[in-house]
């Protein structure tokens, strides 16, 4: 919106583009699946990495509890 | 783990995953460098050569999925049931490839990001049952009757692979059938080997996601097993599904 423009100068009316559908550019819609491709990759890559925390956590309370388990053996 | 059996293991490892990125470098090459300009459809022509080749891995997750739920229903071990879940998720990873890649294309293409063709349609459906194994799996449990459940949606998973890859035979539609088609195909030699690069470089990647992913499936199975055994013998750890 220029200077000169007012909030009345806004559109009120939407028109139909005349002989076919939209027009979208190679370059952005080829990059944009390029990137998805490796987007989703790297997105499975996070989900593995968060599975693998986890197993992490429950290893380490096993370790702890073994390590309890151990202890309380020596002083018997 | 009998510890020649991991080195020799991680070894094959490391060697497919350097195999694997050096297979997608020389991809990016190909495509990008020297696979010509489609005449009609223009650079968005590009798209097609890690379209299909995800379309390839999506199959080659579900045959994993297929291979591993069937070995399960008839012996269950963990191996399997890793074998299945690992390629459902490949089947997912694949798929969510193929089905943003695919609209992009068909906006320049078609004009339109989505159309209900019979291709389109039955690769969406294979995707969300496999996206529901996925849930199933994430939310269900592990306990052998989730397991089996789960193995059955497998099963059924794979019966609609053969629909996609015949729906544009039998039922029409806009889908370009350029690779099974009997017309002219890829006509510059630049362009088959851009398209073999990928269905390669896609195999491997598609071969190392199972892998990874049923490797820790497994690691997922033991330590479970260990925890079970932890509580048995008085234990106090927790347990997780």
């Amino acid at each position: 919106m220029t200077a000169q423009e007012t909030a009345n100068d806004r559109a009120t009316s939407f028109q139909a583009v005349q002989g076919g559908g939209e027009h979208y550019s190679g370059e952005v819609l080829l990059v944009s699946a390029y990137a998805a491709l490796w987007a989703i990759l790297l997105l499975w890559v996070a989900m593995v990495w968060r599975k693998q925390t986890s197993l992490l956590v429950r290893l380490d309370d096993l370790q702890r509890e073994i390590d309890k388990a151990a202890a309380e053996k020596v002083k018997k | 783990m009998d510890q020649a059996r991991g080195r020799y293991g991680a070894a094959v490892f490391y060697a497919l995953a350097s195999v694997t990125t050096l297979a997608f470098v020389a991809e990016i090459v190909l495509v990008f460098l020297f696979a010509p300009t489609e005449a009609r459809m223009g650079i968005v022509q590009k798209i097609f050569y890690f379209h299909v080749p995800s379309a390839y891995g999506m199959y080659l997750g579900a045959a994993a999925c297929f291979v591993g739920s069937v070995a399960y229903l008839a012996g269950p071990t963990d191996a399997r049931d890793a074998l299945a879940r690992a390629g459902a998720e490949a089947a997912v990873v694949f798929g969510a490839m193929v089905l943003t890649t695919g609209p992009l294309w068909g906006a320049k293409a078609w004009g339109a990001f989505w159309t209900w063709d019979p291709r389109l349609t039955t690769a969406l459906l294979s995707f969300l049952i496999y996206v529901a194994y996925w849930v199933l799996r994430g939310f269900a449990g592990d306990g052998d009757g989730e397991r089996r459940f789960a193995a059955a949606l497998g099963v059924l998973g794979a019966a609609n692979l053969p629909i996609i890859h015949f729906s544009v035979q039998k039922w029409g539609g806009q889908h370009p059938m350029v690779v099974t088609g009997s017309g002219g195909g890829l006509q510059h030699p630049a362009m088959k080997v851009a398209f073999w690069g990928g269905m390669l470089a896609f195999t491997l990647l598609a071969t190392l996601v199972v892998w990874v992913r049923a490797r820790l499936e497994m690691a997922s199975s033991r330590l479970r097993r260990a925890e079970e055994d932890a509580i048995d013998l008085g234990l106090d750890t927790r347990v997780e599904a």
